[in-house]
């Protein structure tokens, strides 16, 4: 029996888990927020690994297992694959989504942008809403390190958000 | 007839161990189930040795003791299942729809919010669960 939620409760639970742990439990501290939030991540991309595994044959090498991430993880979660997959075959994977879905509907005010590094205030702006938006994409990076913990692999994944709505994920497996 | 059907988790830490036997041999059970880790063990660090394919997650009969017979399944996520049964002749079909239904309901069991990855199961859907799967398999090979 299949339930379904709506995607834009699921959407909008998200911003909330954000705004209440950045601005309510931690409100003066965004590192412990920030663990907090890729805590609830790793727990569910656990989860999630474990059910979205269940009928295919048993991962040959630690490429295999970035693939099914790539692939058919990404597309029970986001309905699209991971559009570019790089690495330097030493352990790190770097994962670019074109189209984010759920920073889709998210906009970073223009005129702060336009504005560039030229004067101090509108840098500090700018390095602000980049951090607001960071702290959306932790629970995405929980997600990926609890899915491929799970799996066996241990590793660091951070995300990278230059240039929106296109979104980067670093993986770093730990040797 | 299944007398045993037991959950380890991947540091072979036992995270599900239930027997249906109404004599009290849990003990001789559970150190069979232990044996059994280290065949799976075996099989999946030797591939060529055992000429199994090495992604398969159904791994077969592991060892015939006494009278039990052993069967394993491998998970993704390296959770192993160990059925043991003193049935004489087991289906492979029937052992793998077994360790199919089994996969559905500790998946489900395991999405449990309130489960701690690592813990033992302790929900009671599950055992009424797995009871029903093993009630059925005993029917289907007897047919």
């Amino acid at each position: 029996m299949v339930r379904e939620v709506s995607e834009s409760c699921v959407e909008s639970l998200l911003a909330e888990i954000v705004l209440s742990y950045c601005s309510g439990f931690y409100a003066n501290k965004p590192e412990l927020a920030a663990r907090r939030i890729e805590a609830i991540g790793f727990q569910v991309g656990h989860q999630l690994s474990e059910r979205y595994t269940m009928d295919r044959p048993r991962f040959t090498d630690n490429l295999e297992a970035i693939k099914f991430i790539c692939k058919d993880f990404w597309s029970e979660l986001f309905k699209k694959q991971i559009d570019n997959l790089k690495t330097n075959h030493r352990g790190t994977f770097v994962l670019q989504d074109n189209r984010f879905r759920w920073l889709a509907h998210m906009s970073i005010d223009p005129s702060v942008q336009a504005s560039g590094n030229i004067q101090d205030p509108s840098a500090m702006a700018e390095n602000k809403s980049a951090q607001a938006t960071g702290m959306h994409l932790y629970f995405p990076c929980g997600i990926i390190r609890g899915a491929l913990s799970n799996l066996g692999i241990e590793c660091a994944v951070s995300a990278d958000i230059s240039n929106l709505p296109a979104c980067s994920f670093v993986i770093r497996i730990k040797a | 007839m299944i007398v045993c059907v037991a959950v380890v988790g991947h540091q072979n830490n036992p995270l599900y161990i239930q027997s249906f036997t109404k004599a009290d041999d849990s003990l001789k059970l559970h150190h069979i189930v232990h044996c059994s880790l280290d065949v799976v063990d075996e099989r999946v660090n030797n591939p060529k040795k055992s000429g199994l394919i090495i992604n398969e997650t159904f791994l077969g009969l592991l060892n015939p003791t006494e009278n039990y017979k052993v069967y394993g399944y491998l998970t993704n996520t390296k959770v192993k299942f160990i059925l043991v049964t003193t049935d004489l002749e087991v289906r492979d079909a029937d052992a793998r729809v077994f360790f199919g239904r089994f996969h559905t309901a500790y998946v489900n069991a395991v999405s449990n919010p309130f489960h701690i990855p690592g813990k033992k199961i302790t929900s009671r859907k599950f055992a009424e669960r797995v009871s029903t799967i093993v009630k059925s398999f005993g029917l289907s090979s007897s047919s």
